[in-house]
């Protein structure tokens, strides 16, 4: 079990590093100068100032160092926790400004993904049950795995938004408030900001799910042990109980593997909001050629997934020991 | 699966009120109107239009500045007001030139930032010599400043290696004065890109507080020109919301979430008839100020758009009206042949404008076309450059901006009509700004000569020497005029009340018709639309009531902050 | 042993035999019906219509009528023919794109599945390593390098960065058949990696793997579409997301164009749900007993 666990770390760090180095070269691969542009934004018009300033900031930013010497730099400020200084939000650093955005992400995707989960894999081990639900479960939930993340939300938000008037289209909360305070009136307003973004985010997750989960339980109750089980003289429930439990196995592994999909789908979505989290945050930063806030999130994002992908890791080694066995057994 | 939720979406919740505790107010003195957490909706102003990102510099001496920094917190020297085109003193009291070489400003008396100390002459003298430090923006005033004298508590004295009026103007309106006193505790790298956070301020207003999508000032008690003019900010609060989306913007205002939008929102003019709810500058098309000039800008390095003549035919060719009418519905207007802008009308010059000014006509275009020696000889349509080289132009525009992907469209398609062969072809953002910066590129549309106090900006922009490996900010064409360049250079040493300071501005006028090195197409609007809602009486074209109504960076400075005294509750 | 002789004896009659359920499953005739029929137009209405998608017609915003069958955008553009070209461009997108990630996640997921040890582990740490590269966030950075973006490109990075969902399922799958018996049986036979691989692993999990197809064919619609409407979609033509994009941008819902944002939507929701329909239906032909549930 620890020599499983070591391996799997291990494995991990090597694709830490080699995500951080292509984290790092990708950015620096992007068309066009910031600074200038960030120069530009500011509408710092005179040109003898522009040149001064361009030259200064080349230096500040440790643009004019070799690009070996810059890849050891990002290294060594990694291990300091400084991730660089965000160009659109200058002189913020870039991990003050990912920080203010995660809360908003982590509240929509967390509960979306969870929630979607278990929601879809309940309705999907159901709907395999009877065919009665089958016929109208299933249709629902291709209906809904098949909508563009963006599309739902633009419908929420125009029926919910601009038609009906019911939920507000911008923010994570009102903007009357001065910023976000222990109230129930703020609590209130924050979730009627939350509320259709993350419900858009749900929906197209959960038909996925209840589709996944209706395929894999029909598909080992088709299996041979299921078979033999049943020739055996098992209970039904039994035999369904284990069809469960070897279902739910690459469901576990796709929630790992869903993360990514949901966080472009979170992305999408927070842009028809204008929900302040990660995502609008991705968009300003390419929008603005900010590749320092650029490696930031994407450094956090590839964090978060790391961990993700260990934690169902071992669930996956709970619910299925077998597993273990072929990664350390003979095969080789 | 009911409960779970809940719970979920509480958790969720107080996880962004937890992440809260890292936001902060700013320093200003009223404690009653600081520790306010919901701002009042009848005396509080929602704006939007003019921050592109979270407000993260508070530091008006670096590059970045948040909304309403220069203008609502810290103060100029002068106004300038577009409408009258004068100077109107602000902090100080009044200036003059009291030699070839001498400018002389004094203050007024009783300013006080808003932490009690007095703004005084030293505080003058401190922000203009900061400019010595690289990486100022404003440095280049000491390539012409010589030194600048404290005279007395309320007195300045600057001496100059060359009188520079107009570009001394632009600099008196641009540069806010900043306090000694807090500055002068910084580190050098903090003055040049540190965030100043809780700035000490002698504005009408003060920072309250700000998150990642809005910032919030509030009404100072004893801002000086209640006193010294008279004026009174309406607004308690000052809400500026970061840009989203024209979907949402458009949905705040419509809804009167927000009372002033300063966005480009298509299809704003079919809201804005028979809505009294809505107010714009004009009330009839374009609605709005023009600010800016949209220019064709053709690579001048490059056959054939090295031939002057060349380019009068594109000028010809393009029609103006159908981008206006077809593509903006009519709220911006179509540019006069020179290029400038409406607010110097007075400077246009008839004679120059008649003889070899240009407008939409196809045929001349044509004309001037074969006069010139451009044939099409191989019968495809297109004319080929005078060596007899097929001619294939691309014009650039970024990806995404779809106003001008369409106005693109519109105006390759006319130049493909009198058979100049010219596709448009649509490149990411920050593509299409290094081939204009670096001169790799064939035409361009730009629009980065704005509102400013005097044509000389324009003339800048266009005629700029030396030519560099890569240009920011202004002679993107790459054109070679010396006698242009010297021009302006003129034009910036001369005053505005010198006989030759329109003389000068003609003769500029008619070299920039005659070598044509850009081509003015569209007025770009000071977009602003207001609702009624909440707050009335919004700034006009007619009456007295005439600042612009805009939040964006530099318009404060422009008179903008009028537009808060004279704002008026609703019912 | 049974099993084992039922999966592997595929006469053929058994393939006319599901053929023939194949075309008696109304799922699999509705699903397909949908989804070939927006190919028809996809790849027919663009040579008849004469209009191009950026065409300007007099009348703006109108509302859908005979003669602009989906009315026209704020410009004048005709949403039909916008819609008929972006389609085309959806389909290509959606086969390039998933067929390149198909190939690789199922040579990738095979290959570590079933050798396991250091191959399983040079493979997973690159499937790894992809994977954790949150695919829409690296299209997205990979586009804005792009200064001339159409749909080949964005298929085959699309393709290049979404195969290790595939890769990791089916070794997933892979792992928990190769203890079974009947691959020990067949081990113990003397037959080779990759016949087992295709003759005894394979087949068990054939409707997983044509749900990949499907999946990845969709995922890659869907992906396209993302990556247009965040503004990084073709430069140089139209697409479904990007029409959402620009309708978005022009303030569509709040001037009532409806029709101008819900028809490139509800094409890609009917295609990739079409897929998804049609998958379900071959599924129930390819494992006879669900046809008898």
């Amino acid at each position: 079990m620890g020599r499983y666990f070591r391996r799997k770390l291990l494995i991990y760090g090597v694709t830490f590093v080699i995500a951080v180095t292509i984290n790092f070269a990708i950015p620096r691969m992007m068309p066009g100068d910031p600074i200038a542009r960030m120069l530009a934004q500011n509408k710092v018009s005179n040109v003898e100032s522009a040149a001064r300033m361009h030259a200064y900031y080349n230096d500040l930013f440790g643009l004019d160092v070799p690009l070996w010497q810059q890849y050891l730099n990002y290294w060594g400020a990694l291990f300091q926790g400084d991730l660089g200084v965000s160009l659109f939000a200058f002189p913020s650093p870039v991990s003050s400004v990912v920080l203010d955005a995660l809360p908003y992400t982590l509240g929509l995707l967390l509960p979306a993904i969870l929630l979607s989960w278990f929601v879809g894999n309940g309705l999907g081990a159901i709907a395999a049950r009877s065919k009665w639900l089958d016929n109208t479960a299933l249709p629902v939930s291709y209906l809904l795995t098949a909508v563009p993340y963006m599309w739902l939300a633009i419908l929420l938000a125009w029926v919910g938004g601009v038609i009906l008037g019911w939920f507000p289209v911008a923010g994570g909360y009102s903007f009357s408030f001065s910023g976000p305070q222990f109230s129930w009136n703020f609590i209130v307003d924050a979730l009627h900001h939350w509320f259709l973004p993350f419900l858009s985010l749900f929906l197209v997750a959960l038909g996925g799910w209840a589709i996944g989960m209706r395929n894999l339980v029909i598909y080992e109750l088709e299996s041979d042990y299921s078979n033999y089980m049943q020739t055996l003289g098992a209970p039904r429930r039994l035999v369904r109980r284990y069809a469960f439990r070897n279902a739910m196995l690459p469901q576990i592994s796709g929630l790992a593997l869903q993360l990514g999909v949901v966080v472009g789908g979170a992305l999408v979505t927070e842009v028809v909001f204008a929900y302040p989290g990660l995502g609008s945050l991705v968009l300003d930063a390419i929008q603005n050629q900010d590749f320092f806030l650029l490696q930031g999130i994407l450094l956090f994002i590839v964090i978060g997934v790391l961990v993700f992908n260990f934690l169902a890791d071992v669930v996956y080694v709970l619910v299925d020991p077998r597993t273990r066995l072929g990664l350390e057994g003979g095969a080789s | 699966m009911r409960h779970p939720r809940t719970a979920v979406a509480i958790a969720a919740a107080a996880v962004m009120a937890l992440a809260a505790c890292t936001d902060d107010g700013g320093g200003g003195e009223d404690p009653d109107d600081l520790s306010i957490d919901q701002f009042p909706r009848d005396e509080t102003l929602y704006t939007t239009g003019a921050a592109w990102g979270p407000p993260a510099d508070w530091n008006p001496v670096s590059g970045g500045e948040v909304t309403g920094l220069r203008g609502l917190g810290y103060e100029p020297l002068y106004l300038f007001n577009p409408n009258t085109q004068e100077m109107e003193p602000w902090l100080a009291e009044s200036g003059e030139w009291t030699g070839d070489l001498t400018y002389q400003a004094t203050l007024r008396d009783g300013i006080t930032w808003s932490d009690g100390e007095q703004l005084t002459a030293e505080d003058v003298k401190y922000t203009v010599e900061l400019g010595q430090l690289d990486g100022v923006p404003y440095s280049n005033v000491w390539d012409w400043l010589e030194s600048v004298e404290v005279v007395d508590d309320l007195t300045v004295e600057f001496t100059f290696l060359e009188a520079r009026h107009q570009e001394w103007d632009n600099f008196l309106f641009n540069t806010t004065i900043v306090p000694e006193h807090v500055f002068s505790e910084y580190s050098e790298d903090d003055i040049v890109t540190g965030a100043n956070e809780d700035p000490v301020v002698s504005g009408p207003y003060t920072v309250h507080s700000h998150d990642q999508d809005r910032i919030a000032w509030v009404k100072r008690d004893d801002w000086w020109a209640t006193e010294a003019l008279g004026l009174e900010v309406q607004p308690t609060y000052i809400v500026d919301i970061v840009n989203t989306s024209n979907e949402v913007t458009l949905n705040m205002l419509m809804q009167g979430e927000v009372d002033l939008s300063n966005n480009f929102l298509p299809g704003i003019s079919d809201l804005l008839e028979g809505d009294p709810n809505l107010s714009t500058y004009f009330s009839e098309p374009p609605y709005m100020a023009p600010a800016n000039t949209a220019m064709l800008i053709p690579n001048t390095t490059m056959e054939p758009l090295d031939d002057a003549e060349f380019r009068r035919a594109m000028a010809f060719a393009i029609s103006p009206g159908e981008i206006v009418d077809s593509v903006y519905s009519g709220i911006v207007a179509e540019a006069n042949p020179t290029g400038l802008l409406p607010i110097w009308e007075n400077y246009y010059d008839q004679e120059a404008i008649s003889e070899s000014g240009f407008q939409f006509e196809p045929s001349e275009a044509v004309s001037v076309l074969e006069e010139a020696g451009y044939e099409d000889s191989d019968g495809d349509g297109f004319v080929e450059t005078l060596s007899g080289d097929p001619v294939e132009l691309t014009l650039n525009v970024p990806a995404g901006w779809t106003d001008w992907e369409e106005a693109a469209r519109a105006i390759a398609s006319d130049l493909r009509d009198v058979g100049i062969n010219v596709t448009e072809e649509f490149l990411d953002a920050g593509a299409v700004d290094e081939a204009r910066d670096s001169g790799e590129f064939e035409l361009v549309l730009n629009n980065q000569s704005g509102i400013t106090n005097s044509p000389w900006g324009h003339y800048r922009y266009l005629f700029q020497l030396p030519v560099q490996d890569v240009q920011t900010g202004a002679n993107f064409a790459r054109f070679e005029s010396q006698e242009a360049w010297d021009l302006t250079q003129q034009l910036a040493a001369t005053a505005t009340d010198d006989p030759e300071y329109a003389e000068i501005i003609a003769d500029l006028q008619r070299i920039s018709l005659e070598e044509m090195p850009s081509i003015p197409i569209w007025y770009n609007g000071a977009w602003a639309q207001a609702s009624n809602a909440v707050w009335t009486n919004w700034p006009t074209q007619e009456g007295d009531n005439n600042a612009y109504p805009v939040t964006w960076n530099g318009f404060w400075t422009m008179g903008s902050i009028y537009m808060l005294t004279e704002l008026e509750p609703a019912g | 042993m049974t099993t084992d002789a039922t999966l592997k004896s595929d006469s053929v009659g058994e393939s006319r035999e599901r053929l023939y359920f194949a075309f008696r499953n109304p799922k699999v005739v509705i699903g397909l019906a949908i989804v070939l029929g927006l190919l028809l137009v996809g790849l027919i209405a663009p040579l008849l219509l004469s209009a191009e998608p950026t065409q300007q017609f007099d009348a703006k915003s109108a509302s859908p009528s005979g003669e602009h069958w989906f009315g026209t955008t704020y410009f004048g553009n005709d949403v039909f023919t916008q819609f008929a070209y972006g389609i085309r461009s959806s389909f290509m997108v959606g086969a390039l794109g998933g067929g390149i990630a198909f190939v690789i996640g199922l040579t990738v997921g095979f290959t570590a599945g079933y050798r396991g040890g250091l191959v399983d582990e040079f493979l997973n740490m690159l499937t790894n390593v992809v994977l954790v590269l949150p695919a829409l966030v690296v299209l997205i950075v990979l586009s804005t390098y792009l200064e001339n973006r159409g749909p080949v490109s964005q298929a085959i990075i699309i393709g290049v960065f979404s195969w290790p969902w595939v890769a990791r399922a089916v070794r997933a799958q892979t792992f928990t058949l190769r203890n079974r018996d009947y691959v020990d049986l067949a081990k113990l036979s003397g037959k080779r990696a990759p016949q087992i691989i295709v003759r005894e692993v394979m087949p068990n999990m054939a409707s997983y793997l044509l749900m990949s197809v499907i999946l990845l064919f969709g995922g890659a619609i869907l992906f396209a579409a993302m990556l247009d409407f965040i503004g990084l979609g073709p430069t140089d033509s139209i697409s479904l997301g990007s029409m959402m994009q620009q309708s978005m941008a022009w303030s569509a819902l709040h001037l009532g164009l409806w029709w101008w944002f819900v028809p490139p939507g509800l094409a890609i929701t009917a295609i990739v749900g079409g897929l998804y329909i049609t998958n379900v239906g071959l599924d129930e032909v390819f494992n006879p007993k669900l046809r008898e549930m």
